[in-house]
């Protein structure tokens, strides 16, 4: 699949990505190297690993790091209450004729607990494996992830070295909380997402809304561009984008009023903090709106 | 002429490499790879796929295009200075992608990555390596001196004691995540249990944790203009102690704002060059307020917290307009940071624009040698 294919299996999919992150997703196949992505949050990191497992029809495997991960989480466990069983069904009833149990029989392959690292090594098929938010994790943790992602292979001390049957395609996303180490960093292609185009906006919202007014989409993204531009502490995402619109459409608007009150209600879907809130009264959201028909004209204009 | 595919890549990497990315054999590899993967009708997508493969974080993703257009468009390039006698290669990535594509239908595909690590450094025709363009830095910079060199081994020993020193005492804090402490007073039940289960129930793994506490985030905004030439080698030194000790982002500036972290985090007797490189053609005077306005809205945007410290070290000269100083920092102060000013004359600065910063800059802290710095050190929290 070429990189041009590969765009429009994504857009297909219903993810719109530019030429230069395709073309990254692109040499991530052929290099067979994991892809880090950055950005701020709601930029569309999360999803454009969800995207390319539809887009390529492979099957997602997620993982989701949070502070404490561990191996036992994040790679594979044994089932140690079924070992536990086993030896006891062993010891009182065995059958009749059969060996002695030997400490192998209780270390194999049918006694150990796969998590998201060993699941995407081992899947038969190919698969996508999302790392999701790798900064929120111990820098432990990520020493464990150097093997995973250098040579995608996974060692066992009891049964050896697990190496995949099918190289994942790996996604590792971080709003970079916290500096990642160089050696995972080395290892990885970096992609940084940043907040897209008025031109592009539109068309993700028209692409996930498409019964949504065409007037109304170009209005609401022009003024969220222009939000994004004043001085909040948490800036508006796309997912914040769609939820509003998603809102306004439901409460049947066809273009932003006129009056600034009528949309007070629905900031709630954009402004996530008191303090953003307190900040944008009515008449912060009336200058924001009235660049709205300028920006909503250039954002119309404009072809993604 | 054009130079050969090889050398011309390995040329990049080169200059990637001087201006703080981290290329090493593994990326050139990879970019030649990436090379021989592409079609030839697809060479433009060759910059996205490279920079994928060069830049580790975001501040190298910010400087790539720059970098990029002037190896491979120096025409397009703006701001360099042209040399007299001195002629810009051509180079063409079109090209760049056939001639690779003709080089390795004539050796072992096979071998053609490694053989690019082992061409020589970009030594084309029509290219002079050694007076690569530096984004036209000027031979009268205001930070040509290079006495870096009379700095004593125990002098710079003394310098990162202190910084460390100063990063111990820096008030962590506390944080609502917990990290794994075998000495930790708070026990992790569900992982202990969980623990347990591979011990028949028995407790003998027990997981102890505590708070995590985190050091605060420091930036270091250093004045480089011609009014500080004397000062800004000391302050830079400091800056770079600072950046080994508490990872601290360091920004120089003078009409403008660029961040040299990366610069500083090698250990290299040119950063003083490389320094002058990055800032050239800033052109005169000292912006403080735009430079901070720069810094407040684009390199530290969201990274702004009362858990963050901005150090400023400058003489407080400012060609703005004398209020925009104060509007700038109180926006910065709105986010909750704290300001210290470190001046390097006796007394604390006593320009207009600073006059009106007083309830805005925590304290003014005179910053000239070592000395100054230990003293500071007992003031710094």
């Amino acid at each position: 699949m070429t990189d041009a294919e590969l765009r429009e299996a994504l857009q297909r999919a219903g993810y719109l990505a530019d030429e230069a992150l395709a073309t990254t997703l692109w040499l991530c196949g052929e290099l067979q190297r994991p892809l880090l992505v950055e950005g701020d949050a709601g930029v569309g990191k999360t999803a454009l690993a969800a995207a390319l497992a539809r887009a390529l029809k492979q099957r997602l495997v997620r993982l989701q790091c949070h502070e404490g991960l561990d191996l036992s989480q994040a790679a594979y466990e044994w089932n140690y209450g079924r070992q536990l069983l086993a030896i006891r069904l062993h010891e009182t009833q065995p059958e009749p004729g059969s060996p002695r149990m030997a400490e192998t029989d209780l270390f194999a392959r049918e006694y150990l607990l796969e998590r998201p690292l060993l699941t995407a090594i081992a899947s038969e098929q190919p698969c996508v494996l999302l790392i999701d938010e790798v900064d929120r994790a111990d820098e432990a943790f990520e020493a464990l992830l150097l093997e995973v992602l250098a040579d995608y292979q996974i060692t066992v001390p009891e049964l050896g070295t697990l190496t995949a049957r099918h190289v994942p395609r790996v996604v590792l996303t971080s709003n970079g909380t916290r500096e990642l180490s160089d050696a995972l960093r080395r290892r990885c292609l970096y992609h940084h997402l940043d907040y897209p185009s008025p031109a592009r906006e539109v068309a993700i919202v028209r692409a996930t809304l498409p019964a949504a007014e065409q007037v109304l989409v170009e209005q609401a993204v022009a003024f969220v561009q222009g939000l994004r531009r004043e001085d909040l502490a948490k800036t508006p995402g796309i997912a914040e984008t769609l939820d509003w619109v998603r809102a306004l459409h439901r409460l049947d608007f066809k273009a932003l009023p006129e009056d600034p009150q009528g949309l007070m209600g629905t900031l709630a879907c954009l402004l996530k903090t008191r303090e953003d809130r307190l900040q944008c009264d009515a008449p912060r959201v009336r200058q924001v709106m009235e660049g709205r028909r300028a920006g909503a004209a250039e954002a119309g204009s404009a072809r993604p | 002429m054009t130079p050969q595919p090889l050398e011309a890549i390995a040329g990049f990497a080169a200059l990637l490499r001087d201006h703080g990315l981290q290329v090493g054999v593994a990326e050139q590899q990879a970019m030649v790879r990436a090379a021989m993967s592409l079609p030839l009708e697809r060479a433009a997508q060759l910059n996205p796929a490279w920079r994928a493969i060069a830049c580790r974080d975001v501040q190298d993703w910010r400087r790539w295009p720059e970098l990029f257009s002037r190896y491979w468009h120096p025409h397009q390039a703006r701001g360099q200075v042209r040399m007299s006698g001195q002629t810009r290669p051509s180079r063409d990535l079109r090209h760049l992608v056939q001639n690779l594509h003709d080089h390795l239908a004539r050796t072992q595909p096979a071998q053609a990555p490694d053989a690019a690590l082992q061409a020589p450094p970009p030594v084309a025709e029509g290219a002079p390596p050694a007076e690569r363009t530096q984004g036209g830095a000027s031979r009268a910079e205001p930070l040509h001196d290079r006495a870096l060199a009379m700095w004593l081994p125990q002098d710079l020993a003394q310098l990162e004691r202190l910084a460390e020193r100063i990063a111990r005492q820096l008030r962590r804090r506390l944080t609502r995540r917990w990290r794994d402490d075998l000495a930790g007073r708070r026990l992790d039940l569900r992982r202990t249990l969980r623990a347990s289960l591979r011990t028949g129930g028995l407790p003998v793994h027990p997981v102890w944790r505590t708070p995590r506490r985190e050091r605060p985030r420091l930036f270091m905004l250093v004045d480089v203009s011609r009014s500080m030439e004397t000062h800004a080698q000391l302050f830079l030194r400091i800056a770079r102690a600072f950046v080994g000790a508490l990872n601290a982002r360091v920004f120089v500036f003078h009409t403008r704002l660029a961040e040299v972290t990366p610069l500083l985090r090698r250990e290299s007797a040119t950063v003083q060059e490389k320094i002058n490189a990055v800032t050239a053609g800033f052109g005169g005077g000292t912006r403080i307020a735009t430079s901070v306005a720069d810094f407040r809205g684009v390199h530290a945007r969201g990274r702004l917290t009362r858990h963050t410290r901005v150090w400023v070290l400058s003489d407080g000269f400012d060609a703005d307009a004398p209020h925009l100083l104060a509007q700038e920092l109180a926006q910065v102060r709105a986010r909750g940071a704290r300001i210290t000013w470190f001046h390097p004359g006796a007394l604390p600065p006593a320009s207009l624009a600073l006059q009106a910063c007083a309830g805005l800059v925590e304290r003014f802290v005179r910053l000239n040698s070592l000395r100054d710095l230990a003293q500071a050190a007992n003031v710094l929290q």
